[in-house]
């Protein structure tokens, strides 16, 4: 099989899987308990306005075709309208992916930054106070509750030292990016960019930079004690070329593949850290829809997440199948 | 609706021309209200609101004359026969800063031109509330975050002040021409956002947009103006609105001094649902200067307003889910008033500097209702028992450090129709096991269901019900929590039997009038009721059969 070939299944594997995404949100919508229209009528609505409500958005057709309906709306782009706002499900989806994508980025560059050296001290100081010291932070991180974590931030950084700010996205990236070129001053945008980004991808970060670090170490340690190390250091080339240079080159492959796929996990793990700081993304509009039973945007957002997903799977079997060819053959 | 159809025939039957030519003419003017008046002829004075009687001592007190004697009488019914356990009046609590002078409104509405700065600061003010608006169509949205989001921009024919009385804002006056129509006279040169002039034509299609579904939208407002049939331009030439009525409908201008906002006829017309609601069209003193769906939401001054400049430049809007992030916002001085502050944030906000509690009863009541139907609460001494066993004042002074006030009537004071002589129940424990003992109930397990985190405190209200109730030696109790949409499609069923026999739930009635709960809560044909009682009823149907007092 070629290259193009394997290609092209993974990619029809992806759309069967995001089909499969697609018909078990829909299917999700009609076990769930409470109807939308309790959502849009008031609590003392008469059955003809509930009923008159239902017909309005759709819901008094059967099943299958309001998911026919659904999916050749889908193939058109369209995701429909929110129950709740009358606004397109995909522009509310889609002005919201941003704030969460930079958010999610902001905290795996949190967790490379500061995990790969944790974890290649933590390794190569084996039993001494800086590995203690690196295993016990990591520990911590993985305990740590995100949304205690965020709130001891804010109430240390911005109400007591008033460092950074407590919550919300004053700019974005591409705001400051238009910055460069518009009338506002660059260096200001920037900076309240990244200080209204700092806390929440700190927050975010954390638990990544733990589990980064203990893979770091634990990779560095299983290299360290193979055969080639021996080798090289058999050829008298320096010790910080050894690690750095070899070790830790082959230690990065896995971290990077768990970096690529936990890219998704932070996508969808970010609500609790959008709703600490009132950040405007996507885990906040989730946490939106559910509570309001607004199943467009549910749909929209999960669909959206659960693509991301697929995409990002096939880009890491892709980068494999390239590396190594022999995945292609199998 | 029956319930209109009735009233129909009792004002036709029963109000007579004389009473009605008297009661209609009192029906027109400023709104003053008159209800401090009437309380003579509530259906006797004896203040025996801690001992209940029975329904045949009810039925000798003389015969009420007004419609607010017999809401009185409704909630001494009410209050005797306990289909509720009867909580609290909840509070709207908002932290703010030192930098803007602000009154907080009891139905729980804040509006920007109410705000005035106190230091240089405050002329940009910020605010900051749970959520943010469900879209900015006025008239496509029911909750309190939009209406504090739309109330800046658009106005209504009549209005609210601070205390609830009704005042005039886009109508110059307002009055009965007979039973079924009612006439708005729409204020002279006011002009929307964009220039165009109010016309009566705008006022028309804004009522009718509302109740009609032909008309735009299908609005879930409609039940707010229920009663109302539809508007037409009288006259152009004297700015006149015609409303016609189904019935009498006695709180209709209560009804239009909460809702109906009035939009520009042709602007809805030429744009779609979407763009309505992303953009603003009305008459209000500010103007939308910038909308960030689901972020924010940024005010301007209205520099060509009818009346008054407000006294702010701009207001803006923005959300934060979790409380301690709003109080955050406050203390940081990022925001000037943070919407509902939680009793147990209260003292962070007080012992900074420059921050302060604000706090207001709201139009909102708690209660459990007891479903008549089902055993053991079809027995009125049961329900009285549980009501007798619960200690409001410490729910009141333990789990909402006094932002509430106790209740033992479904109107909260204030309120048109109140009954001033029906004290709460106190706690009496050894009245209470008499009184289950008496009911046949004795030994019953019963479950009270709660929503979680739909009202202030409402999880820790109702563990301290049970937990009340439980201590009866012949009664046990327990909490369970639900998600209040689960509850929601329990109770609005139509259906009594789909109900939870013992639940917890608030109501909010911004018509400052004892039908808009009692009807929909407790009358046999009540959206949401959880009793049925032909005395009830009879005395609802002859209040709704005579004009209102106060309008």
């Amino acid at each position: 099989m070629g290259y193009g070939r394997f290609l092209l299944k993974r990619g029809v594997q992806g759309v069967g899987v995001v089909w499969g995404v697609v018909t078990v949100v829909f299917i999700l919508r009609f076990i769930t308990p409470g109807s939308p229209v309790d959502t849009v009528a008031p609590l003392d609505a008469s059955q003809a306005t509930r009923e008159r409500i239902a017909a309005d958005l759709g819901l008094n057709q059967p099943f299958y075709i309001q998911y026919l309906d659904y999916l050749a709306g889908l193939l058109r782009g369209d995701m429909g309208y929110s129950y709740i706002s009358s606004i397109p499900a995909s522009t509310q989806v889609f002005t919201k992916l941003p704030a969460t994508l930079e958010l999610a980025v902001a905290a795996s560059v949190v967790a490379i930054v500061i995990s790969i050296p944790l974890g290649v001290i933590s390794a190569t100081r084996r039993h001494q106070p800086a590995d203690y010291g690196a295993t016990t932070f990591s520990l911590l991180g993985i305990s740590t509750p995100n949304f205690w974590l965020g709130i001891m931030l804010v109430l240390v950084f911005s109400v007591e030292f008033n460092v950074f700010p407590t919550s919300g996205r004053a700019f974005g990236f591409m705001d400051s990016m238009r910055a460069i070129t518009g009338p506002e001053p660059f260096f200001g945008v920037l900076t309240a960019w990244l200080a209204s980004l700092f806390l929440p991808a700190i927050t975010l970060g954390t638990y990544f930079t733990a589990l980064i670090t203990r893979l770091v170490r634990s990779g560095m340690l299983d290299e360290l004690s193979e055969g080639y190390v021996r080798a090289t250091r058999a050829k008298g080339l320096p010790e910080t070329l050894v690690r750095y240079k070899h070790v830790l080159r082959n230690t990065l492959v896995p971290v990077v593949t768990v970096l690529g796929l936990q890219l998704g996990t932070l996508i969808g793990g970010a609500v609790i850290t959008e709703a600490v700081f009132a950040w405007p993304g996507l885990g906040t509009e989730i946490i939106r829809a559910i509570n309001a039973r607004d199943w467009p945007i549910l749909q929209g957002s999960l669909i959206v997440i659960g693509t991301g997903f697929v995409l990002l799977n096939i880009a890491v079997d892709a980068l494999y199948a390239y590396l190594d060819p022999r995945v292609v053959a199998e | 609706m029956s319930q209109e159809d009735t009233s129909r025939r009792r004002f036709l039957q029963a109000a007579g021309s004389a009473t009605a030519a008297v009661a209609l003419a009192g029906c027109t003017g400023d709104g003053d209200s008159t209800e401090g008046t009437m309380t003579t002829s509530a259906g006797g004075t004896s203040g025996d609101g801690d001992t209940p009687d029975t329904e045949t001592e009810t039925t000798e007190r003389p015969e009420p004359e007004t419609r607010d004697g017999y809401l009185q009488r409704a909630n001494r019914h009410v209050h005797e026969q306990a289909p509720w356990v009867f909580l609290n009046r909840q509070y709207s609590v908002y932290g703010q800063s030192e930098d803007i002078d602000w009154q907080p409104r009891t139905d729980e509405r804040v509006s920007a031109y109410a705000i005035e700065p106190a230091t240089d600061s405050g002329d940009d003010v910020v605010m900051t509330q749970s959520q943010m608006d469900s879209g900015l169509d006025p008239q496509d949205h029911r909750e309190t975050p939009t209406d504090n989001i739309v109330l800046q921009a658009y106005e209504g024919l009549l209005q609210r002040d601070r205390e609830g009385a009704i005042v005039q804002k886009l109508a110059t006056d307002y009055e009965r021409l007979d039973e079924t129509t009612v006439q708005f006279t729409v204020r002279d040169n006011v002009s929307f956002h964009s220039g165009d002039s109010l016309t009566p034509e705008d006022v028309a299609f804004s009522i009718n947009r509302i109740v009609d579904p032909e008309v735009g939208i299908e609005s879930p407002q409609t039940d707010q103006l229920i009663g109302v049939d539809g508007a037409e331009v009288a006259s152009t030439d004297d700015r006149t609105v015609n409303v016609n009525l189904t019935g009498l409908n006695p709180i209709v201008f209560a009804s239009f001094a909460t809702y109906c906002d009035i939009m520009n006829k042709s602007w809805v017309e030429s744009n779609d649902d979407a763009y309505i609601n992303q953009n603003m069209e009305g008459t209000g003193p500010f103007v939308l200067s910038n909308y960030e769906q689901g972020v924010e939401v940024e005010f301007q001054r209205n520099n060509d307003y009818w009346d008054d400049e407000a006294a702010i430049s701009t207001f803006t809007i923005n959300s934060a889910s979790e409380s301690s992030t709003r109080v955050n916002r406050l203390l940081s001085d990022e925001t000037d008033i943070a919407v509902n502050v939680p009793p147990q944030e209260v003292s962070r906000v007080e012992e900074n500097d420059g921050t302060s509690i604000s706090a207001v009863p709201s139009t909102r009541i708690l209660f459990n209702a007891m479903r008549y139907d089902v055993e053991p609460f079809s027995s009125p001494e049961f329900r009285q028992a549980v009501n007798y066993a619960v200690d409001l004042d410490s729910i009141v002074e333990n789990v909402l450090q006094t932002f509430g006030d106790p209740t033992g009537q479904p109107t909260l004071e204030g309120f048109f129709g109140y009954n001033e002589d029906l004290d709460p129940y106190p706690q009496d424990l050894d009245q209470a096991e008499q009184l289950v003992e008496d009911s046949g109930h004795a030994g019953v397990e019963i479950e009270l269901v709660t929503p979680i985190g739909r009202y202030l405190r409402d999880v820790e209200i109702a563990q301290a019900v049970a937990n009340q109730v439980d201590q009866l030696p012949n009664v046990s109790a327990s909490a369970r929590q639900v998600e209040f949409q689960t509850l929601v499609s329990q109770v609005t069923t139509g259906n009594i039997e789909d109900k939870p026999p013992w639940y917890l739930l608030g109501w909010g009635n911004a018509t400052f009038d004892a039908i808009q709960t009692i009807q929909p809560l407790l009358s046999s044909d009540g959206a949401l009721t959880s009793y049925e009682n032909d005395e009830l009823d009879s005395l609802l149907e002859e209040a709704q059969s005579l004009p209102s007092e106060s309008n």
